[in-house]
């Protein structure tokens, strides 16, 4: 603990931000991040010509911008919205017409933007130890120095690890967040049917705290009207993720898992814009494949090495690292952990069966909560399903320095490679921040291994 | 560690804390009883003392390496379990019957995989531990109390009453009471036991037969009485954390002239400062209320952290402490977040904190002297008006 870090927020408790104040400042940084976003837009339409896939990305960065405006919209004047997470059953604040915006958003969307570096040392300089992820203590760190729009309810995570649920507990501790009312579902540790029923009953207390505090609610039929509209996307991605199978595969880490995960689950679940989104991925997807187009379309180029990278992208610093493995060693991303899990249909026969079926896909199926909230048998299940559906040839388990629940899974995971017969590569880094290991040491790392195994 | 106690129970407390499995468990097993091992103090633990059986908390004293379980782990995981899963493989943990874990932090979690995996213990269970500290909670962890009741009666063929319950229950109050009373000695300017003594008497009672330490506490307790005070420290600390059962750690503070007067640590105060209430007509909902509200919690139960707070400032009151040194094993994210709250919170309250990162083998003690000498320093002569801060 440095005597800055508690200077710098002692010094900020002295002259205590007013809520305009603070509501100016958080803005303001919202305002930094959406014109960031704005930036990669006006970038990627230059690239529309290379390829229809640049044109989803437009697409995507349309959906989050907007999703942007309607938050900073809320903040000036006055509206209701919520700051909460992927797996808290987004349709219903979607049925309920109540805007909101992800806690972790600037880790698990903005990891590229050239102010992640300087928050991730300030994170630190206010006095979080530098072993706890990096994507909760850039939250803590917004949350602690008056940066992230003050919602009107907050949803709070308490898995899949030990790092969210702290997170939350700022977000409580915290002076000008301490009024926020906030509701987090109790995440079972269990799978069963018990536990996905306890996990209906918290999302119910969770829909009823909205409507207590912003008086927004939902009527049956809009809920299954976005449950049915958020069945079609996931259809669709089941489709995709089909297309996925096929040698070459029809595309690598630039598109897929990833995006397929923020449209679906964190801007706009269950909204005919998701569903269209979905269409063009598997029309471009199809194309590609009748072709026998791979990852890289060019003629000198062929996908020798599939893998299935079972965590978040290294959005922080992906372009310095997985083009280089499609040119150095034809490794093509197949699969990750983002983009492959069973998608339960909602059940949109009545109002229970629709909790129900919320709370399976919540709990059971939303990546990285399925595999790390309950027993390493969920890692090793995801493993060999996609490994067999994928033919891949190869597991990389990043080992990202906040996943102590996958690191104390290493044993098993390698195990269950061994039983498949497929290589399995532990790195040891940190998604979001690349000095924590070097991309020219992941590099070497990756490259020894892949010549170790015989596969360059 | 010197100690001016002259007691036999005392002694049998420092060595059932010095080693795993002690005499008073080899007593036990020669008997023909059992034992199980558990994990993390939310284990309800009088279900075992109801069926019969011994309960011992996990831990991994006497490690020296993991060289076998870093085929499980990364060096990005909490030494504790590394070290425990470790003695495990080494077959020290042969003793053991059964093995309950909870879903209590990342990385003890995967004791439970990694243990189911490669290791033939009779009866292996993981409980499923809530987050929040309501209603829906309770009743769910009374639900999970339940559940464990009817496999440990199927897997040991033994039947648990109520009546047995009850009598555990009252068993594990009494235990509980002994030991705040243990603890209020220290409340005195010069205690008759130190932080190291005090550790060892709480240590030896996650390891020994609850009915048989009951009976070693009266023994000690009574030991206690001629015993003279400690004086010659310059101040008096408390500890905030979490897993920590080794008394060198508390030894080296100690030594810098820092008396460690109580505690909110999971080898300490949270185990016994609250009963489990007497007066509900099923003991399982006695349990559920205790072990997830009634109880002083630790920060993976969220919700609670200003009850927390509330905990450490009535402890820090009550035994007029100085400052407080919160503990962390490395890589531990909720006692690193809880610490940073912990020094906030405390720093508005005037009282000094003093944050130490530690392994669970304790290494670099020069270092930890220079620092909690430092720390000392600054405490020296301050003084706090409780009066005016709680
Ligand atoms: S440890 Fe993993 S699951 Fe937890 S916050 Fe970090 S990235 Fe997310
Ligand atoms: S100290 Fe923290 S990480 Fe280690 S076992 Fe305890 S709760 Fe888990």
């Amino acid at each position: 603990m440095t005597t800055e870090a508690n200077t710098a927020v002692e010094e900020q408790e002295a002259k205590p931000l007013t809520t305009e104040e603070a509501k100016e400042r958080a803005l303001a940084r919202y305002k930094v991040e959406r014109d960031y976003f704005t930036e990669n837009r006006e970038a990627a339409k230059l690239m529309v010509e290379i390829g229809p896939e640049w044109q989803l990305q437009v697409q995507l960065l349309d959906i989050m911008l907007d999703a942007k405006e309607v938050i900073i919209d809320c903040v000036e004047n006055d509206k209701p919205f919520i700051a909460g997470y992927f797996c808290n059953a987004p349709e219903l604040f979607h049925a309920m017409d109540l805007p909101w915006y992800m806690i972790m958003e600037t880790p698990f969307l903005a990891a590229s933007a050239p102010y992640l570096e300087g928050d991730t040392d300030a994170s630190v300089e206010i006095g979080m130890s530098q072993d706890l992820c990096t994507a909760i203590r850039l939250p803590i760190y917004y949350i602690e120095t008056g940066q992230m729009p003050l919602p009107t309810v907050a949803i709070g995570l308490l898995t899949p690890c030990d790092g969210t649920p702290m997170l939350e507990q700022v977000i409580q501790h915290n002076s000008a967040w301490k009024d926020v009312p906030i509701y987090s579902c109790d995440p079972p540790y269990t799978s069963d049917e018990r536990a996905v029923n306890y996990y209906a009953e918290e999302l119910h207390r969770m829909a009823d705290h909205i409507t207590e505090h912003t008086k927004h609610t939902y009527s049956v039929d809009r809920l299954r009207e976005v449950c049915e509209e958020s069945n079609k996307t996931y259809s669709l991605w089941q489709e995709y993720n089909e297309l996925r199978r096929n040698v070459p595969c029809p595309h690598g880490w630039e598109i897929g898992g990833a995006q397929a995960f923020a449209i679906s689950q964190c801007f706009v679940a269950g909204d005919p814009r998701c569903t269209a989104w979905f269409e063009k991925l598997l029309e471009v997807g199809e194309e590609r494949v009748a072709k026998g187009i791979g990852a890289i379309d060019r003629p000198d180029w062929e996908e020798k090495i599939r893998i299935f990278w079972f965590d978040i992208m290294p959005y922080g610093w992906v372009f310095e690292f997985m083009p280089w493995m499609e040119e150095e060693f034809g490794a093509v991303v197949v699969m990750d952990m983002f983009g492959n899990f069973p998608y339960t249909m909602i059940d949109t026969t009545s109002e229970e069966t629709m909790y129900h079926s919320l709370a399976k896909r919540n709990l059971l199926d939303a990546p990285m909560i399925r595999q790390a909230r309950g027993t390493a048998e969920n890692f090793a299940g995801d493993i060999r399903r996609i490994v067999e559906d994928y033919k891949i040839d190869v597991v990389v388990w990043p080992g990202h320095m906040g996943h102590k629940d996958g690191a104390a899974t290493v044993g098993i995971m390698r195990d269950t490679c061994r039983d498949l017969g497929v290589p399995f590569l532990h790195v040891g880094l940190d998604l979001y921040d690349k000095r924590y290991t070097s991309v020219e040491e992941v590099k070497e790392q990756t490259a020894d291994f892949f010549r170790g195994m015989g596969l360059a | 560690m010197e100690t001016n106690i002259e007691s036999e129970a005392y002694q049998t407390f420092v060595e059932a804390t010095q080693t795993l499995n002690n005499t008073e468990l080899k007593n036990w097993k020669r008997d023909g009883g059992k034992v199980v091992g558990y994990f993390c103090s939310t284990v309800p633990e009088e279900v075992f003392t109801a069926a019969g059986l011994a309960p011992f908390r996990m831990r991994a004293t006497g490690s020296t390496n993991t060289e076998l379980s870093d085929a499980c782990f990364s060096n990005i995981n909490c030494s504790f379990p590394r070290h425990a899963m470790n003695l495990a493989l080494e077959g020290e943990f042969d003793f053991l019957d059964g093995m309950v874990c909870l879903n209590s932090c990342d990385h003890v979690r995967r004791i439970y995989d990694n243990w189911i995996r490669n290791l033939d213990t009779h009866f292996v269970k993981v409980m499923s531990l809530p987050r929040k500290v309501e209603q829906p909670q309770i009743e769910w962890y009374d639900d999970e109390i339940k559940i464990l009741i009817k496999d440990v009666e199927e897997s040991f063929d033994v039947e648990i009453t109520q009546e047995k319950l009850n009598d555990a229950i009252k068993l594990h109050n009494e235990v509980r009471e002994l030991q705040k009373e243990v603890f209020r000695l220290r409340t005195v300017e010069n205690p008759p036991l130190n932080g190291v003594e005090a550790l060892n008497v709480i240590v030896a009672g996650t390891a020994i037969p609850k009915a048989r330490y009951k009976v070693l506490l009266e023994q000690f307790l009574k030991d206690m009485e001629g015993v003279k005070g400690k004086g010659g420290h310059r101040v008096r600390v408390m500890i905030v954390g979490g897993e920590l059962d080794d008394p060198e750690f508390i030894n080296v503070i100690e030594n810098e002239g820092a008396l460690v007067v109580t505690d909110s640590t999971c080898f300490g105060t949270r185990l016994f400062w609250r009963p489990v209430s007497e007066s509900y007509d099923d003991p399982v909902t006695a349990l559920a209320n205790y072990y997830i509200f009634d109880r002083p919690s630790c920060p993976r139960m969220t919700g609670d952290q200003e009850r927390r707070m509330d905990f450490t400032l009535e402890m820090a009151k009550e035994f007029k402490v100085d400052g407080v040194i919160g503990e962390r094993l490395l890589f531990c994210d909720q006692w690193s977040v809880e610490h940073y709250m912990n020094n906030n919170d405390l720093k508005k309250a005037g009282i000094p904190f003093l944050q130490i990162d530690r392994e669970y083998i304790l290494s670099g003690k020069g270092q930890l002297s220079t620092r909690v000498q430092a720390f000392i320093e600054t405490l020296e002569g301050k003084g706090i008006k409780y009066e005016e801060v709680v």
